[in-house]
């Protein structure tokens, strides 16, 4: 797994979701990108009951097409301190949490979804998807994943620089937040971190009220 | 950009303003959704190809005797080419409570090996065991297991699981066909001598005893596994008795 960065497309004025998808694609497919496939992540959020005591925890479960037999797991606590435990599991984990369903309660209307199709371009791999929040369109994700190396901070200035050639000035010239937290860019790149960056996107989503 | 280059990319690109869905191979392809994973699991629940029932059985030899049943254990099973395979787990077991406290609390185990450190930690859930009638070889009881990275124990302290217990195993595991039998020695952890990095500096044994478990995990309605287990049973007889054992007459004592 390489490096990954996660970003949010805006959805010009004029255009709807689809037709930004469409222009994305036909500028990677300029660069010569060959299209390998679809993908998908979600994420669906359980929420712990009123007789837990004390303030309602949050276990946000994703899946990622791209580690088939993964589970993510990301239980908020809020502490004190707050603090977000990560966990990756197996398929199965998923029983689990329906054997927990007493306890943990999943509230279906907030399961979201990014979806849409993969592109390989030389060593990147892109995936442009659409955000979906039960049904409704929320926005556009672009993933872009340098293979060959799994530290960020190593190949930051190079991802920027293909990302500006068909994403424009919507790149930033300084790393993403997520990579401004403690040492990140120094840190082995693990899958895990792709899925926080999901859903660090899905939960600013959610705060943007009906679209 | 050379001429074979312009003729690919604008042959690509007519892939994307042409409205029609049908063409080339590779737009099939492209056009092929992926499942969500709740739908694989479903699918896979549904052909009943998940293996989360456990049917086992259990018994006990005397520290004296077990050089003997691990001398027959060699010679009937299937995984002892060189050396004898040797296991020393630390097991976790938490309970979260539901929401009205009638109901049995959720039980979760978790099981580390402390001879392999980098190996992913694992997370059990066991159901209510059913003993079932004489017609029963085995007991029966639903089992998930799920492999985990090594925060599982900060996940469920989190989520509200409280730590029950926790012991030591340290024995041998064989392996026939599908089942799996190990003979083991409960420890108990000295908290006070905890060592750092998670190893234990001295165990205390629980009894001069090897417990003796065979259990075979498959999907649910498999019980032609159960009288192959039973089969197997008889053979280790009478060094040691593997039976199904009611947890519950245990605790209410005679």
């Amino acid at each position: 797994m390489g490096v990954t960065i996660l970003l949010s497309y805006p959805v010009p004025e004029n255009k709807t979701g689809p037709q930004t998808v469409d222009l994305l694609i036909k500028r990677i497919g300029a660069l010569g990108a060959v299209q390998s496939g679809q993908f998908l992540v979600d994420c669906e959020t359980f929420s712990s009951g009123p007789t837990m005591g004390g303030p309602p925890r949050t276990v946000h479960v994703l899946h990622n097409s791209e580690q088939p037999a993964a589970v993510f797991a990301l239980l908020e606590s809020p502490g004190p301190p707050p603090k977000t435990v990560p966990l990756v599991a197996d398929g199965l984990f998923d029983l689990l949490m329906l054997k927990m369903s007493s306890i943990y309660a999943s509230k279906k209307q907030t399961r979201m979804e990014a979806r849409g199709t993969r592109f390989e371009i030389a060593d990147f791999l892109v995936k442009i998807g659409t955000v979906t929040m039960s049904s409704n369109f929320k926005g556009v994700l672009v993933e872009v994943e340098y293979r060959p190396c799994f530290i960020a901070g190593n190949c930051w200035e190079l991802m920027r620089e293909f990302m500006q050639s068909f994403l424009g000035s919507v790149v930033q010239n300084t790393p993403p937040p997520y990579f401004q937290v403690h040492n990140r860019l120094n840190d082995v790149y693990q899958p895990l971190d792709t899925i926080q960056q999901y859903l660090d996107h899905f939960a600013s989503y959610r705060k943007v009220a009906g679209l | 950009m050379n001429e074979m280059g312009v003729t690919t990319n604008s042959a690509f690109l007519c892939l994307f303003t042409s409205a029609s869905a049908f063409g080339s191979p590779i737009v099939q392809m492209a056009q092929q959704t992926v499942n969500t994973a709740i739908d694989s699991l479903s699918a896979a629940l549904k052909s009943n190809i998940i293996p989360n029932q456990e049917y086992f059985l259990q018994g006990s030899i005397l520290d004296s005797s077990v050089e003997v049943l691990l001398h027959r254990l060699r010679g009937l099973c299937d995984n002892v080419d060189t050396t004898l395979e040797t296991f020393h787990d630390h097991e976790m077991c938490f309970s979260i409570r539901g929401p009205n406290n009638a109901q049995p609390a959720l039980q979760l185990r978790v099981r580390r090996s402390l001879d392999h450190n980098g190996m992913p930690m694992q997370l059990r859930y066991i159901g209510q065991p059913e003993i079932g009638d004489k017609s029963r070889p085995t007991v029966l009881r639903n089992s998930i297991d799920i492999g985990t990275s090594n925060t599982v124990v900060e996940f469920l302290t989190e989520l509200g699981c409280r730590k029950d217990f926790e012991y030591l195993a340290k024995g041998y595991m064989f392996r026939k066909g599908r089942m799996k039998i190990t003979v083991f020695k409960v420890f108990k952890i000295d908290e006070t001598r905890k060592m750092s990095g998670g190893a234990f500096e001295s165990l205390t044994a629980l009894t001069h005893s090897y417990l003796v478990e065979l259990s075979v995990l498959a999907p649910s309605g498999q019980d032609a596994i159960a009288d192959d287990m039973r089969c197997f049973a008889e053979q280790l007889r009478p060094l040691v008795q593997l039976e199904k054992i009611d947890y519950k007459r245990l605790v209410h004592g005679p």
